[in-house]
């Protein structure tokens, strides 16, 4: 009787430690993690500019002159022009971007033809490479094209590339029962309007999360602009934020935090369309 | 609303797999058919190639009077349910069944905004294609939900409803269009068995209701004997019988059929059958048991089983094995049978014995058999029992091709013959026999196909019973006393007629010397070639079969049939076997190059025996010819054979 009380206790005591193992571990991680962040709010919010001014690690006095300036001292620097070209570029690339990767992988899921396979590997192969490997050629082809210094030429590129990665979109796709589609050829649909009306309504969640991921990555590329983008006009703000001079350091950071907001809220605005289930109903399971 | 033809159709996939093998058939208006078979024995591939949802690798399709193998399954006027029911989740169920008519047009003539008709400047109504308007798409979908009791549902999404329901949905978005034909992929085998059997009979209520064809396919055969008006047996791509449930069950074409329908499975045993006067002794293997039957029980049996040397498959269902006593006692054909154990099913026992009395009974082997009998009867487990066999309905099937060897229709009649001086006695009667014929004095046996009797002719014979068999009328004659088959196109009435023998197909044993039928089919490999030409500046291209160096131009509906049938420049790579009957060549001034070899004289017709080659070919002709001889072939009677994957094409 005392032996089996013991072993509760030595049970419930392990549950415990365990616990608080646990909890410590993810602490240190977190900390890790928002520390870097945190510092560079309360870098943003540094009342003086140059980072040498700091108290030590953390910044002497705060105030919302960063901010300030950013969005008023636009002689130098142009941020605001510098957020709408951003804003542009990646809500173009992620149009154009999203409508080809989704189409591309609707092929791929849905139709039979010659070389498919060899398609299929020949892309993942390519994916194994680091998109800026190819930023030599890039750059030659786009003098060819003319299209340097222009926003277009971004536009071009991203939204060229976005298609490679179809192979989430593919997946989500073959979950899809076939026999729908059959249903709605035999109804009178034709591949069009079955892509329209029935696969379409029944991808919201991927249709979100391709939309996503095609405006995140122009939103914070850096090497392309850089590469591509001459005139300070033309500048994205990842571009931008790094023309700074030494002394900005506060509206570097101020930047950077102002740049995160459209992401967040577009993050907000979509995540109630990446809903599981959307296809239940359709076939026994 | 319409009837469908499949002729020699195939289904062959890009690996070389066969799915579907000749499938020929007619189906009715208004017919319910049912493909039944186990998985993968190519059923559900044959729906789907009626559908347009899979492609037809050769062979012709046909829906009413329209040859639709190309066409694309919207344009083919047919409805489908799924085995999964495949609903459009997003939609409701009023738009799922409103779908099919959102995407189609009517006819109708041009309206102003009252609706009155708009005519043109002769005075005439001008017609346009228009959609459904609100009001008619309304009232057809709540017809259609009428019918199927889902009323209150419309409004509901698929998720929200039973398998049950979803499944009249499915039926509901297919009979709305009003289909020439309704095609029904497994639609039950997602139900729960109670479900299934209460949807089972609301099918059959529907199809009486829509006047329309149904195909339906399934893989139980409970559904198909209770459903089907006819139904189509598959396995491993064949066709392996096609007829009504009554019929399958009674007169099974094979074994895999007899022991497919029906449950319990048809008992099979092995043994051999001797004819022995007008007796036939049946002995089985394993096993002591013999009995004795008649031999006019076993008239249709094919002559060669009889000897008692070939083994053959014996078959009796349960229920024609019976161990109620009296029955025994007033049976002849008993055999002994030790009982194992039994099952009690309520109505009625299953009792598993075997006639082998060292078998266990458990294991499906030979000599194990299954017996129904009356409800709840107990029978002492390792006791040896009298059974009686209804001999009525015995079933014997070749032990290798397992074909029925006591077809409906037999395929010879088999009897006693006399040779002498080039004339034959048969049952009585004398004819002359023609020169091709020839052979010495002496008796023997002929065989005579049943296709060889036709009316008319020499013979003096009383028909004795007609019986309809698919389409055709099997003719029972009585010739001097001895029993002989015929075939019919039409009902022969009882009473007096005249027969007369087509002396091609006979089959003459005399004196040691046999003289077989004359071949039908004049078989010749070649291949498909094309050649360009150019007359007057403008590109012709012609086709050709190349046959032993011989070209032979092809007629267009063959080579289109040909391109179909094969992808890219395939098809100038294969090999193909050209055949033609004997009326499909012709001597000519130019064409094969042949040796003649041998006139026959059938005395109305000639035939030449000629060699191309290593091939024999028999031509018809006008007069005896010997030496080189040119045969024309009738490129339109041509039918042509892929080698390779052996796909029918024409």
């Amino acid at each position: 009787m005392n032996q089996a009380k013991m072993k509760v206790a030595k049970a419930k005591t392990q549950k415990v430690l365990n616990i608080l193992i646990t909890y410590c571990i993810l602490v240190v991680v977190a900390f890790v993690f928002f520390f870097p962040c945190m510092w560079l709010v309360l870098a943003s919010f540094s009342k003086s500019g140059s980072i040498y001014s700091f108290d030590g690690f953390f910044p002497a006095e705060y105030g919302f002159d960063a901010f300030r300036t950013l969005f008023t001292d636009t002689v130098m620097y142009d941020y605001p022009k510098w957020f709408l070209n951003t804003l542009f570029i990646a809500s173009m690339s992620c149009i154009i971007g999203t409508v080809l990767t989704i189409l591309t992988a609707y092929c791929m899921s849905r139709f039979r033809f010659k070389s498919r396979k060899a398609m299929m590997k020949t892309t993942l192969v390519l994916g194994m490479f680091p998109s800026f490997m190819g930023t030599i050629a890039v750059y030659l082809m786009m003098t060819q094209f003319n299209l340097i210094n222009q926003h277009w030429g971004l536009i071009l590129i991203y939204s060229a590339q976005a298609p490679m990665g179809y192979m989430v979109q593919k997946g989500f796709f073959d979950t899809i029962p076939y026999s729908i589609d059959e249903a709605a050829r035999i109804d009178g649909a034709s591949n069009f309007t079955v892509f329209v009306k029935f696969i379409l309504p029944l991808s919201k969640p991927i249709l979100v999360y391709t939309a996503l991921t095609a405006f995140t990555w122009p939103w914070s590329d850096f090497i392309l602009p850089k590469m591509l983008l001459i005139d300070k006009n033309l500048y994205t703000v990842a571009v931008g934020l790094m023309s700074l001079g030494e002394t900005e350091f506060a509206r570097f950071a101020a930047g950077s935090i102002f740049i995160a907001i459209p992401i967040i809220v577009l993050y907000f605005c979509l995540v109630k369309y990446m809903i599981n289930g959307m296809a239940a109903g359709a076939v026994k399971e | 609303m319409a009837n469908l033809s499949l002729k020699h159709i195939y289904k062959v996939y890009p690996n070389g797999a066969k799915a579907v093998n000749d499938f020929n058939m007619q189906i009715a208006d208004k017919e319910f058919i049912v493909f039944v078979g186990p998985s993968g024995c190519g059923k559900s591939t044959t729906l789907r190639m009626i559908a347009g949802l899979e492609e037809i690798t050769a062979g012709e399709l046909m829906i009413g009077d329209t040859v639709v193998n190309g066409m694309e399954p919207k344009d083919r006027d047919i409805a489908m349910v799924f085995q999964n029911y495949a609903l459009y989740p997003h939609m409701t169920i009023f738009e799922n069944i409103a779908f099919g008519l959102r995407m189609r047009k009517i006819p109708d003539v041009k309206r102003d905004k009252e609706g009155n008709p708009v005519l043109d400047k002769d005075g005439r109504e001008i017609p346009v294609m228009r959609r459904y308007n609100k009001q008619e798409l309304t009232a057809k979908v709540n017809e259609a939900a009428e019918i199927l009791g889902i009323t209150e549902y419309l409004k509901r999404k698929p998720k929200e409803m039973s398998g049950g329901q979803r499944q009249r949905v499915a039926l509901g978005r297919a009979i709305v269009r009003h289909p020439k034909v309704m095609l029904l992929d497994e639609p039950l085998s997602n139900l729960d068995a109670k479900l299934r059997t209460q949807m089972r009979s609301e099918i059959v209520k529907l199809h009486k209701k829509l006047q329309t064809t149904f195909i339906y396919v399934t893989h139980d055969q409970v559904e198909a004997m209770t459903m089907g008006t006819r139904i189509v047996v598959m396995k491993d791509g064949f066709v392996k019988q096609i007829d009504t449930p009554k019929n399958l069950y009674r007169y099974p074409a094979n074994k895999f059929v007899a022991g497919f329908i029906g449950t319990p499975q048809m008992n099979f045993f092995q043994g051999t059958l001797k004819k022995e006067g007008d007796e036939v002794v049946i002995a089985f293997k394993w096993s002591d048991a013999k009995i004795t039957v008649p031999y006019s029980m076993l008239m249709k049996t094919t002559p060669q089983y009889l000897d008692g040397t070939k083994t053959v498959y014996i078959g009796f269902r349960a229920e024609d094995v019976s161990l109620d006593e009296e029955q025994v006692k007033a049976s002849k054909a008993k055999i002994k049978v030790r009982i194992s154990h039994s099952e009690e099913l309520g109505t009625e026992t299953l009792v598993y014995g075997d006639i082998n009395m060292n078998g266990d009974g458990f294991e499906e082997t030979n000599t194990r058999v299954i017996i129904k009998s009356a409800g709840f009867k107990e029978y002492q487990p390792d006791a040896v029992y009298e059974a009686a066999l209804n001999l009525e309905a015995i079933h014997l099937f070749d032990l290798d091709t397992e074909e029925s060897i006591m077809p409906r229709i037999p395929e010879y009649n088999y009897l006693d013959c006399t040779v002498r001086e080039g004339n034959l006695t048969f049952l009585g009667n004398t004819v002359s026999l023609p020169d091709a014929v020839a052979c010495g004095d002496g008796k023997g046996e002929l065989l005579i196909p049943v296709s060889a009797v036709g009316f008319g002719g020499a013979v003096k014979a009383n028909v004795i019973g007609c019986e309809e068999i698919n389409g055709r009328f099997l003719v029972s004659l009585d010739v001097n006393g001895g029993r002989l088959y015929a075939l019919s196109d039409e009902v022969r009435e009882k009473g007096e007629t005249t027969i007369g023998l087509d002396f091609k197909k006979l089959i003459v044993k005399v004196g040691g010397t046999e003289v077989s039928p004359m071949p039908l089919v004049n078989a010749l490999s070649g291949t498909f070639v094309a050649e360009k030409r150019k007359i007057d500046g403008a590109k012709e291209t012609h086709y050709y079969f190349s046959i032993n160096g011989t070209k032979v131009e092809v007629p267009a509906e063959v080579y289109r049939k040909m391109f179909a049938a094969t992808s890219g420049r395939k098809v100038y790579n294969s090999v193909y076997r050209y055949e033609w009957d004997p009326y499909g060549l012709a001597v000519a001034e130019s064409g094969i190059e042949a040796e003649a070899v041998e006139t026959l004289d059938y005395g109305e017709e000639k035939f030449l025996k000629c060699k191309a080659g290593e091939e024999t070919l028999y031509v018809k002709c006008e007069r005896p010819m010997s030496g080189k001889v040119y045969l024309a072939p009738d490129a339109g009677k041509v039918s042509v054979v892929e080698s390779e994957r052996q796909i029918r094409i024409v």
